[in-house]
């Protein structure tokens, strides 16, 4: 299991590098702006794109620290043993700085690891560079983990530690919301459209400025950009001024660590975490239509909805996945398609209405991860309540289905109805295909959050980030994706033969069965895409052995 | 207390961990309205059995009759008849007493105003009443085990089993858990009980048994056991020993 991960992860990693890459290459090029022009200015989005990354990366960085840094420097249970041994207290404090670097890192990393070298390769980087690249990266990431560190022991010297850290997640959450909306209203795309260069003349003029001088991600982003362009000397020069800060952050953590990190986690043990945030109003809200369903779901759901209100670190990733969908239906509305009329045909419509399913489905993957996947682990040490009761593994494992399966319905065909509007579609059976597609891919994406959920369940963690970030998360992302992937393969024969070509070719008597026969198949495999993850889940909450 | 009517009956149950024997073949019965203490040094399969007979983990072979019911065939009915303390009171952390008590009452099915009534009655008694609407993950370990243990009847089961009771608890509420566990074998309620505090078992249990390596080294009320062990004159923390070969143990380890 583990070597298939591994390979879907290289897998995933060269696509995100090769469709980036992709991208930028024709970015850089900038061909709808004429061959002199074009270039140029693509250099210039190139760039300004990197230093946008750059800054994201360091703000999502920063608030993923002070998050891990309450964990491991605060709330770990090791502490207590380690605090008790005769360890000095600053070596203790090094020791889960390093632990709280890793843990805030890594996935980050492995992450814009591949973006990064698709804008390397897009700039005709040399090979040193990515070596140097990566140690520079290294060095940036450092930075916002020191800060984060120092943020989290002098904040816990006065505040109570567990709400803080709730807060923390919640304003984490809020942040990186605002940066998907802020690097999209940059509106890149209209750089590369004559139409829209009036307009932005005044900001071309600004574009070679950075977003904020002397800035950590700037001073990395000049760096790298000399990297790339072979520039060394410039590039260690721009770097160095980075060194010095982390020196001096260093020592500044390792003051203030001997200072203050012993009675703040002194501190942190007195601070119970006993606030029920305001979400009560919004929580009576939505369990009162309850009472009218049977008596386990009633209590389930209850539960279920209690816990995520009363969880800041869950329900304010609602604003992010908010953010994503307004971005996804802002994309669509501003499809250039209609600027370019010798490819804009009523078909290509056609096939942008019918793709737009699949496209949905992703969003509700996507979705589904961070909020259904983790719904059996999130059960946690308590699982043994349940299962000590009455209540069936099948009738839990279906309450579960139910309670998710009904808002991501609602969700996706709200999606799907707002789309639909933007795509303008005319043809009825485009239009009730999408439907059908979405209420497909989410009963199907929902059975398969539940069962994947259940077999990779992790009662022991803590939070619902760290379980929809496991391996078995990215297990769920790949089966959706090849259910998304199935069904659109499945529909090509009926869409082909019902839609773009039905005027072209001659039915026969084949076709028909062919038809049918298609459908069928496509009921079958859905069929069984929602059996099969439901049964695996089901076999293993059976087998399941509490601690 | 009815001899003849085994309300708990374990037929050849063993558990296998890969080759490990956690229990080998066990038969016990336990009778309606008795008050029956599992002993056993740590590891010797006690946990094991609950967990088995509250229907938390299968056992590799053998069957278990709730009532009546097949544990087996017939779970849901079966597990209706119990009500489970675990030792360690893991609960839902962001619920309040009153809030997880709907939720479990709700699992058994009990009526609204039942759960209302009956978990005013249990918190007061615990005196967790003014910490009702209080998140659990506040609470002490001994307040968890309180709410873990007012849970547990509010659907008032026919049987009771109890892991470890008095772990985490203050001495108050020590003894307000064994009144309270009389109280319910004089309603003829059954309680099966798990307990490393021998002077519990000592005072409250009809019947104990001995569970030594997976296997029952000895059962009976107390003079039986002093009876078997050929200590008549000793306490049952005595006869454990000996039992479980603890006291054979060189002196300079214990």
């Amino acid at each position: 299991m583990r070597t298939l991960l591994f390979f879907c992860a290289i897998f995933i990693s060269i696509a995100i590098y090769f469709g980036l890459l992709e991208f930028l290459t024709y970015v850089g090029k900038g061909e709808t702006l004429g061959p002199t022009l074009g270039p140029v200015i693509g250099y210039f989005i190139l760039s300004k794109l990197l230093e946008m990354l750059f800054m994201a990366l360091f703000f999502m960085l920063l608030f993923s620290s002070i998050i891990s840094a309450l964990s491991f420097l605060f709330l770990d249970e090791e502490l207590s043993i380690l605090m008790a041994s005769p360890t000095k207290i600053i070596t203790i404090f090094r020791s889960r700085f390093i632990l709280m670097t890793i843990d805030s890192s890594w996935m980050t990393m492995i992450f814009f690891a591949p973006v990064f070298f698709a804008f390397a390769t897009a700039m005709r980087a040399e090979a040193l560079s990515y070596l140097l690249f990566i140690l520079f990266l290294c060095l940036f990431v450092l930075l916002p983990n020191i800060c984060g560190a120092g943020t989290a022991v002098l904040l816990s010297s006065f505040f109570p530690v567990r709400q803080m850290r709730k807060v923390f997640q919640f304003l984490s959450i809020l942040v990186l919301t605002g940066l998907v909306f802020f690097i999209r209203s940059l509106e890149a795309e209209k750089l590369l459209n004559t139409k829209h260069f009036e307009k932005v003349s005044d900001y071309l003029l600004s574009i070679q400025l950075p977003l904020s001088a002397y800035s950590p991600s700037v001073l990395i982003h000049q760096s790298s950009m000399h990297l790339f362009n072979g520039n060394l000397k410039a590039a260690f020069s721009n770097i160095f001024p980075l060194i010095i800060i982390l020196v001096f952050g260093l020592l500044a953590l390792n003051i203030l660590a001997s200072k203050y990190y012993r009675s703040a986690w002194q501190f942190s043990l007195e601070a119970l975490d006993n606030q029920i945030l305001g979400m009560e109003r919004l929580r009576k809200i939505l369990i009162w239509p309850l009472k009218y369903f049977k008596r386990d779901f009633k209590v389930i759901a209850e539960k279920e909805i209690t816990t995520f209100l009363r969880d800041p670190a869950v329900f304010s990733q609602i604003f992010m996945m908010g953010a994503i969908i307004l971005v996804y239906a802002y994309n669509l509305s501003i499809l250039p398609l209609k600027d370019i009329p010798s490819f804009y045909s009523k078909s290509t419509n056609n096939a942008l209405v019918f793709l737009n399913g699949p496209f949905i489905g992703f969003i509700i993957s996507a979705i589904s991860m961070r909020f259904v996947y983790p719904s059996i682990s999130m059960e946690g040490r308590a699982f043994w309540s349940v299962k000590s009761s009455p209540i069936s593994p099948q009738r839990i494992m279906f309450i579960k289905f139910t309670l998710y399966l009904f808002p991501m319905l609602i969700l996706s065909l709200i999606l799907c109805t707002i789309t639909n509007t933007l795509f303008e579609v005319s043809h009825s059976y485009m239009l009730w295909l999408s439907y059908f597609n979405v209420i497909m891919i989410t009963f199907v994406v929902t059975s398969l959050a539940i069962g994947v959920g259940t077999v990779f369940a992790n009662f022991s963690a803590d939070s619902a980030l760290k379980i929809s970030g496991s391996y078995g998360g990215f297990i769920f992302m790949i089966l959706s994706g090849l259910y998304i992937i199935n069904l659109i393969i499945l529909e090509l024969y009926p869409m082909y033969r019902t839609t773009f070509f039905k005027n072209n070719l001659d039915l026969g008597y084949a076709s028909p069965s062919l038809f049918w026969i298609n459908i069928i198949i496509i009921f079958v495999c859905t069929a069984s895409w929602i059996y099969i993850p439901f049964k695996k889940g089901l076999n293993a909450i059976n087998a399941y052995e509490p601690d | 207390m009815n001899r003849t009517e085994p309300i708990i009956r374990f037929t050849n149950i063993q558990k296998k961990y890969g080759d490990f024997a956690a229990l080998k073949p066990i038969n016990l019965e336990i009778f309606k309205g008795e008050l029956f203490g599992f002993l056993g040094p740590n590891g010797a399969g006690k946990t094991t059995l609950i967990r088995i007979l509250t229907g938390i983990i299968k056992a590799t072979g053998g069957t278990v009759s709730i009532g009546g019911f097949s544990l087996e065939k017939e779970p849901e009915s079966a597990k209706r008849m119990l009500g489970y303390v675990p030792d360690r009171p893991y609960l839902y952390e962001k619920l309040s007493p009153l809030e997880y008590f709907d939720f479990m009452g709700g699992l058994y099915n009990v009526k609204q105003s039942e759960i209302t009534s009956i978990g005013e009655k249990l918190l007061k008694l615990f005196d967790l009443w003014n910490k009702r609407n209080d998140l659990i993950e506040s609470f002490s370990h001994g307040m968890k085990q309180k709410v873990a243990m007012s849970a547990a009847n509010l659907h008032k089961p026919d049987i009771l089993v109890v892991d470890e009771p008095t772990v985490g608890l203050d001495p108050k509420s020590v003894k307000l858990a064994k009144q309270f566990f009389k109280d319910m074998t004089l309603e003829g309620k059954t309680i099966f009980l798990t307990t490393h505090t021998l002077s519990v078992a000592e005072d409250l249990c009809d019947r104990i048994a001995i569970i030594r390596s997976g296997e029952i080294a000895a059962i009976g009320t107390l003079e039986e056991l002093q009876t078997k062990a050929s200590m008549p004159n000793n306490n049952l923390e005595d006869i454990f020993l000996k039992i479980t070969e603890e006291e054979n143990l060189p002196k300079a380890i214990i």
